[in-house]
């Protein structure tokens, strides 16, 4: 016996894409996650590009994660060039990264993920019935956004950082009233961490998974790092990012997946949590013992609970943040100076989705010849793929519509960015 | 019973911030909800409705499969207003970059041998397949803008947008002038204002993203980007970065590949 299942459009994930299942006997036949966004070839539009216009460009792959793209583009610029920045700018990078992970955490998980835990078809009906959840869920996300405006200058592709640093830094003033606001949230973050301990969490998909995350030398929770941890312990330096991402081209989707060791892997606010969930602290550390995220997992519905955690770790780490610069002494500086010269160099942080990649070649005019962009839905696509398979066939037996449901909210809990994942940058050197 | 006027809000080819800008209006977008009935919102709900008539089409992205053709025409055909927002839907964007270069040779390049099963054409902004009744420009668009123009279109009136350069919104706010004084390639003299000057408030110049001012004085700006030491090929790259369709800027484009 064969019955298909076919989704023409995924609704509720940033970007176009479907999914087509076979099964025969039981046994899951195809599992195809289409990724059908069209094509926007930023290789022809980087190339021949002085180094000063390639973040800007970049940051139009996508605009939920417009900010960790910029951030990331830049640390490949000036590692390229052997630029090294200021701790005040460090400092106010991290910050402008936090800021993008709770505007991105709060709108998947209160906008998009939640409404299929409690039956809605999205979040504008959900409002409907539960209007306090929507509203917990937007002030967070308006929280993440102020923190990228008044750092980044901008919510949606950023037009403060540069190069180097930023065209001007945040006052003091702005920065004390950043951080009023920001302890408001914590309120608000704890109302999420008590709603998420009510919620249960599906279980039809578990199955063996390798996660990676980065890992900063100080071993702390972070989003930027220095090197790529498995949850194998393997480890390598960010710049050896191919030995773990081995890309190849699929038919069924303008996004290429990547497998390491010929297997598929996960990354996002889950692998973040089980690599270097041990080195939460505060808030962020009580928020994970009770949301049970202190052990081993294999569940990608713990994605969404990860994404709550995360929620608490940005806002308690952007208060932290803010604290130093002001002990410090916040001052307008200027962008550190470029010194052009031939080279490459290659940029990672974490995106709210998981590990980013862009690594770039310049010649000695500082124009671009070579880019490498992985983003991490499209290390994800195979690991989404494997789930769906593993749900099939332990749902084969449920109505259809109820298992095409279920293959929908798999592909949601990994918070797909299918804008990011099909717009790959590789030439030259690929 | 009110009947609340039919709204629906689609992407085609993008990075959905247009979209995005509009969920960014956490202070408003439950009274939005409250005050329309939205058909269609992929990227927020799974509940479309894809065949029924509208009374406002909100479309971001810039057309470039031969099924978004289709697809925005039968937006069209369903739709009493069809309003472009952001500049890829307006200029083309950013993928409309380098339109002179051939789609089959960049499948190629980025997808190797399994890259001609993509169909794809040259991105083009919505009006050069359907007629647009309102056209908000912007990467991204501004949720100011957008907020303004809801109510106004809802009573069937198409709100102003500004007629003048970003340069004249430099000077209200008597920011240093980046072009002059620091000899920056900076193209607020030519772009479509409506931003409050955003980037050079920043010290940073205007890349341009919303795209041409009507009667913009292409051939001025660039002779004096020239005189500042720039190439032509930097400043045509500056031009083309977002808004290489426009008409304004084509002229230029293509008397700089002549010359």
């Amino acid at each position: 016996m064969s019955t298909s299942i076919v989704i023409d459009h995924l609704c509720r994930i940033e970007g176009h894409g479907g999914i087509i299942v076979e099964i025969k006997n039981g046994k899951a036949t195809r599992v195809h996650m289409d990724i059908l966004e069209g094509t926007r070839f930023f290789e022809a539009l980087l190339k021949g590009r002085i180094y000063s216009e390639v973040p800007a460009i970049v940051s139009r792959i996508c605009s939920i994660c417009s900010g960790v793209h910029t951030i990331t583009s830049q640390l490949a610029v000036e590692d390229a060039f052997g630029v090294k920045v200021s701790r005040q700018t460090t400092l106010l990078r991290d910050l402008f990264l936090q800021g993008g992970n709770i505007e991105s955490h709060a709108l998947h998980v209160f906008c998009l993920a939640l409404p299929d835990y409690l039956g809605y078809s999205g979040a504008i009906a959900m409002a409907a019935d539960h209007p306090d959840k929507v509203k917990l869920g937007l002030e967070l996300k308006k929280i993440g956004n102020t923190v990228q405006e008044v750092v980044g200058g901008r919510a949606v592709h950023p037009v403060n950082t540069v190069v180097g640093g930023f065209g001007k830094v945040p006052s003091a003033a702005e920065l004390r009233e950043l951080r009023a606001q920001l302890v408001a949230g914590m309120d608000l973050a704890q109302k999420a961490v008590d709603f998420m301990a009510t919620l249960e969490t599906p279980r039809f998909t578990e199955s063996p998974t390798v996660y990676a995350a980065l890992r900063p030398a100080d071993g702390s929770f972070s989003l930027v790092g220095e090197q790529i941890c498995l949850s194998t312990g393997e480890v390598f330096p960010t710049h050896d990012y191919r030995k773990v991402c081995n890309e190849f081209v699929v038919k069924h989707s303008h996004s290429k997946h990547s497998m390491y060791k010929g297997q598929p892997f996960m990354v996002g606010a889950l692998a973040r949590l089980m690599i270097n969930g041990k080195a939460l602290t505060g808030k962020a550390k009580e928020a994970a013992e009770r949301l049970g995220l202190n052990t081993f997992t294999e569940n990608i519905f713990h994605n969404n609970t990860a994404q709550v955690v995360e929620l608490v770790y940005s806002l308690e780490h952007s208060i932290a943040l803010i604290d130093e610069l002001l002990q410090a002494g916040i001052k307008q500086e200027k962008p550190a100076a470029v010194e052009l010269r031939a080279g490459q160099g290659t940029g990672a942080a974490e995106a709210p989705r998981g590990i980013l990649y862009h690594s770039y070649s310049f010649d000695d005019k500082g124009r671009l010849t070579s880019a490498d962009v992985i983003a991490p839905t499209s290390q994800n696509a195979a690991n989404i793929e494997k789930d769906m398979r593993v749900a099939v066939e332990r749902l084969a037996s449920e109505p259809k519509e109820v298992l095409a449901h279920k293959l929908e909210m798999v592909a949601r809990a990994y918070d797909p960015c299918l804008s990011c994942s099909v717009h790959l940058v590789d030439l030259g050197n690929g | 019973m009110i009947v609340k006027p039919k709204i629906g809000i689609f992407g085609l080819t993008g990075c959905s911030g247009e979209q995005i800008v509009i969920l960014n209006c956490e202070d408003e977008l439950l009274d939005i909800a409250g005050a329309v009935d939205i058909r269609a919102f992929h990227t927020a709900t799974s509940d479309n409705d894809e065949e029924g008539p509208l009374d406002i089409a909100f479309v971001e992205g810039s057309v470039v499969k031969p099924e978004e053709v289709e697809l925005l025409k039968k937006i069209r055909k369903r739709a009493k207003l069809l309003v472009a927002i952001g500049t890829c839907a307006t200029c083309g964007g950013i993928p409309a970059m380098h339109n002179e270069l051939a789609r089959e040779e960049l499948c190629k390049a980025v997808y190797g041998g399994n890259g001609d099963c993509f169909e794809t054409i040259p991105p083009q902004p919505l009006r050069t397949f359907v007629k647009v009744d309102y056209a908000i420009s912007g990467c991204p668009m501004e949720k100011e803008d957008f907020l303004r123009a809801i109510p106004m279109l809802l009573h069937g009136d198409l709100p102003l947008l500004p007629n003048y350069a970003v340069c004249t919104e430099c000077k209200m706010r008597e920011n240093e002038c980046l072009l002059v004084t620091r000899g920056q390639l900076c193209l607020g003299p030519l772009t479509q204002a409506g931003c409050n000057a955003r980037c050079p408030g920043y010290g940073v110049a205007c890349c341009g993203c919303r795209g041409p001012v009507d009667e913009a004085n292409v051939a001025s700006e660039v002779k004096i980007l020239q005189e500042k030491g720039f190439t032509l090929v930097d400043v045509h790259n500056a031009l083309r970065t977002f808004a290489a369709p426009a008409q304004a800027l084509q002229a230029e484009l293509v008397r700089g590949k002549n010359e």
